[in-house]
């Protein structure tokens, strides 16, 4: 990755919509080649960040810098980007070749150079034969790959794709989601995707950029994003993680013991902020969690285990879930993976949740 | 009609309908029946021809009265048709809908007779600031500018035209989506461009059945020309003179009914264009079998 220069980078980027404000001073840097990805809930923000890059906003304030230009005042057609919209976007009046031929069209290249560059970018995305077709003839995910076509045929450095598999059923977007990494470890350029769907975006990211409520909340790579969230949001956004608030008791060097349902947690203090006496979040992803029928032989003396009441199993084939209510009503969830012939507890029954040191992680915010 | 709807019910519909339409347009037949008997309206006995449709063309008064109208259909089409399409765009674009289509059907909510007499006056009090304004400065190349005549009339009939051609084109646009605009766009096209190579063959059967609906409305109309341009000269009005005053004769039967052949074979052909299209896209539409040399996908 190229960090000195950038292939895309935002400054300080706002847009307004009246009182509304989409998108509050977020910096970003995106490198050439990477695959980056723009996660967040529906109305965060994330597709607009996108179609600022793209140019079809204009910011409100802040810039828009691509191959180290500043672009914020440019329309999309004088921009380095192509784009795949989310759907309906082919032209329904023209053939697939035309759809895909169409930029190359405008850029005033000869007609067999259009026609040869297109028809070896629909091989490219497993369309050949396909030509002749109008999009109302394809399939959703055929459609999508006739976008993907049109988008790379232009040799753009910045592939946007905004949500482009969101009307893609289940499996489909499995599938796609693969082609789509491969298909730019393939051509090597920057790819920038917008998905609210977390299992998409660990698919296809080196890097996830969390979009929520205009801001930018957490970005880093796919990993580091799932195992170790630095911001509740994050916790609460990405993977299954449970969530518990508790008040700081004492803080003793790296280590934080924090009060939960009037029983000590231990946690990693990671350089963060705390004094005793302050209200802090707690997370811990649900298969780092285990469940155990309370047999009286544990304590939460340790700092790594909390009592409390089992209520019920649920069963999603892959993974079992264990769900435990703390006495505030609080539901911790402990996912196991695998096949148990053992009968549940009895819903009702002393139950404890432990998990192993370091799996705890603290949050300020 | 599903499988429980009472047929009975659903072939009365059908003979409701029937029933209006023939209602309608039985005058329109009425008038063509005559235009091919050789003794007139009003006669006893009725023997065909056709002497009339070939004397139309030697009526010069009728003559002139159809060059006049074509060219104000002409002109009002030309300028109409971009204004409603700008319109439609915006209206499309902006946020503030209610205030444009307002503006927009505003004219449809104003008695004709009332609007066009509004702008008789509007037109000879401009007329009379133009003379004098050329008075005052020594000039007279503004005296025209306003007197009434081909131009007060074409303003008059977009002013009369614009909505019904607002409201087509409106229609087809709604179902036009904008990310290919926005597709286009992120292909390199200006915004010229892409409304022209994407947006504009998608809804230009709205521009056309626009633009014959204006042709159509110009024919038809008799207020605003009779008003507006002077000299009882257009189509429509000679023809209701002619009714006033001596009876149609039999060569303004011929006409009428030549120009009502002529407006229903144009919508007619517009609607089975229509139809075609839609039975062929519907074919389209069924599944295609896959092609046989069809690659690996990209993985």
């Amino acid at each position: 990755m190229n960090a000195i220069h950038p292939t895309v980078q935002v400054r300080q980027l706002s847009k307004n919509y009246g009182s509304v404000q989409a998108l509050k001073n977020v910096d970003l840097s995106i490198a050439a080649g990477e695959y980056f990805v723009l996660l967040g809930p529906s109305g965060g923000g994330k597709t607009t960040l996108l179609r600022t890059i793209g140019g079809f906003h204009k910011p409100s304030s802040g810039q828009v810098w691509l191959n180290g230009q500043e672009v914020s005042h440019l329309p999309p057609d004088k921009r380095p980007t192509a784009m795949v919209f989310q759907a309906y976007a082919l032209f329904p009046h023209m053939s697939v070749l035309g759809n895909v031929g169409y930029g190359l069209s405008l850029a005033k290249l000869p007609k067999a150079e259009v026609r040869d560059k297109s028809i070896a970018m629909l091989e490219m995305v497993g369309l050949k034969g396909y030509e002749d077709r109008r999009p109302h003839e394809l399939s959703g995910g055929q459609q999508q790959r006739v976008q993907l076509a049109r988008a790379l045929v232009l040799d753009r450095n910045i592939l946007l794709l905004d949500e482009p598999l969101a009307a893609l059923d289940a499996q489909l977007r499995k599938d796609m989601c693969l082609e789509l990494k491969h298909l730019q470890e393939k051509v090597g350029i920057t790819f920038i995707h917008v998905t609210h769907n977390q299992e998409e975006a660990m698919t296809v990211a080196d890097r996830i950029a969390l979009i929520a409520n205009g801001e930018l909340v957490e970005q880093g790579a796919a990993r580091d994003i799932y195992r170790t969230p630095e911001r509740r949001f994050t916790a609460s956004f990405v993977g299954e993680n449970n969530l518990l608030s508790g008040t700081v008791a004492s803080v003793e060097g790296d280590t934080v013991t924090v009060q939960v349902c009037g029983q000590p947690l231990s946690v990693d203090r990671r350089d963060l902020p705390v004094s005793t006496g302050a209200t802090v979040a707690l997370s811990i992803r649900s298969e780092l969690v285990e469940m155990v029928p309370e047999d009286g032989s544990a304590s939460s003396a340790d700092g790594l285990s909390l009592a409390g009441t089992y209520t019920e199993s649920v069963y999603l084939g892959l993974t079992l879930s264990h769900r435990v209510a703390l006495s505030d009503g609080t539901q911790i969830v402990s996912r196991v993976v695998g096949e148990s012939d053992a009968p549940p507890p009895v819903a009702g029954s002393a139950a404890r949740v432990r998990w192993k040191p370091g799996a705890l992680r603290l949050h300020i915010n | 009609m599903d499988d429980y709807a009472n047929i009975w019910l659903h072939r009365a519909k059908w003979a409701y309908l029937l029933l209006v339409v023939t209602t309608l347009m039985t005058p329109v037949f009425y008038v063509m029946y005559i235009s091919f008997n050789e003794n007139g309206f009003g006669a006893a006995e009725y023997v065909f021809t056709t002497r009339w449709y070939g004397l139309i063309f030697a009526d010069a008064q009728l003559m002139n009265a159809l060059r006049w109208t074509m060219s104000l259909a002409a002109v009002t089409t030309v300028l109409t048709i971009p204004m409603a399409l700008l319109a439609a765009k915006f209206y499309k674009a902006t946020r503030a809908k209610v205030p444009v289509v307002f503006l927009l059907l505003a004219p449809l909510f104003v008695a004709p007779d009332i609007l066009s007499a509004a702008l008789l006056v509007f037109f000879k009090n401009l007329n009379f600031t133009f003379r004098w304004l050329g008075d005052q400065l020594g000039v007279s190349f503004m005296d025209g500018w306003a007197q009434l005549g081909f131009t007060t009339s074409v303003i008059g009939l977009i002013i009369y035209t614009i909505p019904y051609a607002f409201v087509v084109i409106l229609i087809t646009m709604g179902r036009y989506n904008k990310e290919q605009t926005e597709a286009a766009r992120a292909c390199g096209a200006t915004g010229w461009r892409a409304f022209w190579d994407i947006e504009f063959p998608q809804i230009r059967p709205g521009v056309f059945s626009a633009c014959a609906f204006t042709v159509i409305l110009c024919f038809n109309e008799y207020t605003r020309t009779s008003l507006l341009k002077g000299g009882f000269d257009t189509f429509t009005t000679v023809l209701v003179s002619q009714m006033l005053n001596s009876g149609m004769s039999e060569q303004s039967y011929a006409m009428s009914s030549f120009v009502s052949f002529v407006a229903i074979a144009l919508i007619g052909g517009i609607i089975v264009f229509t139809l075609l299209r839609s039975e062929a896209a519907a074919r389209r539409a069924q599944p295609v079998a896959e092609p046989g040399t069809r690659s690996t996908a990209a993985a």
